[in-house]
């Protein structure tokens, strides 16, 4: 994802050049503020917010909810050396995600892209699996083998697509349930299962052994790219 | 608060227990008297006077009598003929009367009017029966002798009037006792309701109170309650109030001494992961740049222990907040394979990873435990932690829920080398500790079988 623009907000130099760095070698447009107090001016012409918690002055939370109450559609990207469960749970009442210091900037990376694929505009890239070409822009799949497009049912097409949204993260079957069909699971309730079976005989080259949607036994399912 | 001493007898319970103690005492000695009086007085209001006609002619029997021998004397000395002009003159006066006269020889005179059953000559016993004959009879009768002191044995008059023309003297007043029993009853009454308002009052004042006490607010503290009257209730009501306060200012006390513990290891992991980030930033710089073999292993082992150095902040922060039980748990009756499920989902890459096969065999039933579902979180995050550091050699992870001890406990099992082998990640240990204080926190146990051939962990509620 390329020309992507972030708005980084840390007051730590040494880490804050070093992340700046980090993404702008992978092609983000990065603007790095190091307080909260303008943060949001900058936000509007930003797609993603990197957010650290210890700022002077106004503190990460209270810049973050400022942020989601007037962008509610922004994501935001909690990046702080503050562990506590409580310090998370704050945290997460108003960000989409919280990453906590030291961290692997290939994590950061790979956070900053699920947050982007979740929440913002759909890309114009069509995205490859395995022989699928799946269009966001226009809610379609296409099989590479056959050259035909594959048309799924309304639940068929949710289940999918929220596995999409969650690319590379296995989702358990209550998760995908209560996404997809907005109530809560019941046990035993087969009605995912019938559709996962459904959905692969549309998808996969043999639905007997499944590529594309992975089963995680025991767990639940599981779509990579 | 502190009364004056008259105050405080006035408003003590016992100083009105007392009283009504005291109406009970004085019932016979004085209310009878007083519902007597109160009886007599409402008699007398309700009626005042016996109603007396007079008849203005015949006045009273007294009046007659002694009018009649008024006359009789008058006569002592008259004639025949003049006692007879009288008798008549008397007759114009009172003409419902009968009059005569007998003279000293017995014979009857004037009659006015003549009456038949008189006998013409009188002897001594015909006196006698007359006389006997009239005493409270009907006719009032008065017989006085015409005779004066000087000159005796004249004879007699007689006076006759049928009682009905004389004063007709209306019925009596009424008993003056016949309201007694009413008042008494109503008094009776009085002192009942009396003795029942006031023990009704005293229960309704305390349930109230142990109501108060039995219903606590959110902060497990009960709320005030309204202070009534002065007395020993009020009184046990304001120390309630007091003792409400000051569990409020302790519970406020301990907020504060919480928060500023939290808020202290929030910012020691901030200042100890800082600079931690910022090492293993310049690590991950170097990384990039041509290395020899010797040096690549060497950041290598660098990143490995700024993990281990993370992991080891982490443990001591929450071991600390664990075990001064500042860990604020939130226990709730839920699905805990559900939250097994969605850790192993986010463990699971960790252990493809780390070749780990995860044979995860848990069944579709909901199994429903009272929680926390970050406490467990952690738990199984531990727990999975220990299983990749210290039995990935075993390349096995098993999830599964067993019957243990009569009941059924998740199990989570591997195939390493056993707890009791040394391995070369072996640090201080806090993950377990963590474990054992979360679980114990949640009404959870914890049982683990190890051998060379591998360890399982059992986890189940007490």
């Amino acid at each position: 994802m390329t020309n992507t623009s972030l708005l980084y907000i840390e007051d730590d130099l040494e880490i804050g050049d070093w992340v700046c760095r980090n993404l702008q070698e992978r092609g983000y447009i990065v603007t790095w503020l190091t307080s909260g107090e303008r943060a949001l001016e900058e936000a509007s012409s930003n797609q993603l917010v990197i957010l650290d918690v210890m700022l002077p002055g106004l503190d990460g939370f209270t810049v973050g909810q400022r942020l989601k109450k007037q962008y509610p559609l922004l994501p935001i990207l909690m990046l702080s050396a503050r562990t506590s469960i409580d310090d998370k749970l704050q945290g997460l009442q108003f960000a989409d995600d919280y990453l906590t210091k030291p961290f692997h900037p290939d994590e950061l990376i790979a956070r900053i892209e699920v947050l982007l694929r979740r929440t913002g505009s759909p890309s114009p890239e069509p995205l490859k699996i395995k022989h699928l070409l799946f269009h966001e822009k226009e809610n379609r799949i296409v099989n590479q083998d056959t050259g035909e497009e594959i048309i799924l049912t309304g639940k068929q097409f949710n289940i999918f697509n929220y596995l999409l949204r969650h690319l590379g993260q296995i989702m358990t079957k209550e998760q995908i349930y209560e996404a997809v069909w907005g109530d809560t699971y019941l046990d035993g309730d087969k009605t995912l299962m019938v559709h996962i079976r459904h959905l692969r005989e549309k998808l996969e080259r043999d639905p007997a052994v499944p590529e594309i949607i992975e089963t995680i036994r025991g767990i639940g399912y599981r779509v990579r790219a | 608060m502190r009364l004056r001493p008259f105050q405080k007898y006035r408003s003590s319970l016992l100083t009105r227990f007392i009283l009504i103690i005291a109406v009970a005492l004085l019932f016979i000695p004085v209310l009878i008297p007083i519902s007597l009086i109160a009886s007599w007085g409402v008699n007398r209001i309700l009626y005042p006077m016996p109603k007396v006609e007079r008849n203005p002619v015949y006045q009273s029997g007294k009046e007659l009598e002694s009018l009649w021998h008024k006359e009789a004397l008058a006569l002592s000395t008259s004639t025949p003929e003049e006692i007879n002009k009288r008798l008549e003159e008397l007759k114009t006066m009172y003409p419902d009367a009968s009059l005569f006269w007998v003279d000293q020889t017995g014979t009857t005179r004037l009659q006015l009017p003549q009456q038949e059953t008189l006998p013409l000559k009188w002897s001594i016993s015909d006196a006698i029966t007359f006389m006997k004959q009239r005493v409270d009879a009907d006719p009032f009768t008065i017989v006085a002798f015409i005779d004066g002191e000087e000159e005796p044995g004249r004879g007699f008059m007689v006076f006759e009037l049928p009682r009905k023309f004389m004063n007709i003297v209306s019925e009596g007043r009424p008993s003056d006792t016949r309201f007694l029993f009413g008042f008494f009853s109503l008094m009776l009454i009085f002192f009942i309701l009396l003795s029942y308002f006031f023990f009704r009052d005293i229960r309704h004042r305390l349930l109230r109170l142990e109501a108060a006490m039995t219903h606590t607010g959110e902060n497990g503290v009960p709320a005030l309650i309204q202070e009534g009257k002065p007395d020993e209730i009020g009184r046990l009501e304001t120390a309630f109030n007091h003792m409400v306060d000051e569990l409020n200012d302790s519970q406020k006390r301990e907020q504060e001494e919480e928060n500023l513990r939290k808020s202290l290891i929030s910012n020691l992991s901030h200042d100890l992961r800082t600079p931690l980030t910022v090492l293993a930033s310049h690590l991950y710089s170097i990384s990039k740049e041509p290395l020899s073999e010797q040096g690549r292993h060497s950041l290598s082992l660098m990143e490995t222990k700024i993990g281990d150095l993370d992991g080891l902040i982490d443990h001591l922060l929450s071991y600390n907040l664990l075990a001064s039980g500042r860990y604020a748990l939130s226990l709730e009756r839920q699905d805990i394979l559900r939250i097994v499920r969605e850790s192993a989902a986010a463990w699971y890459p960790v252990w493809e990873k780390a070749g780990i096969e995860a044979d995860i065999n848990l069944p579709d039933e909901p199994l429903h435990w009272n929680v926390d579902e970050q406490g467990l979180r952690r738990v199984l995050d531990n727990l999975f932690q220990n299983l990749v550091r210290h039995a990935s050699g075993g390349c096995y992870v098993g999830i599964s829920l067993t019957k243990w001890r009569g009941t059924v406990a998740l199990v989570i099992s591997d195939q390493g080398p056993g707890m009791r082998s040394t391995s070369p990640a072996k640090g201080a240990g806090l993950g377990l500790p963590i474990v054992d204080l979360l679980l114990q926190e949640m009404g959870l146990i914890r049982d683990t079988e190890s051998s060379s051939e591998g360890t399982s962990i059992y986890i189940y509620p007490v």
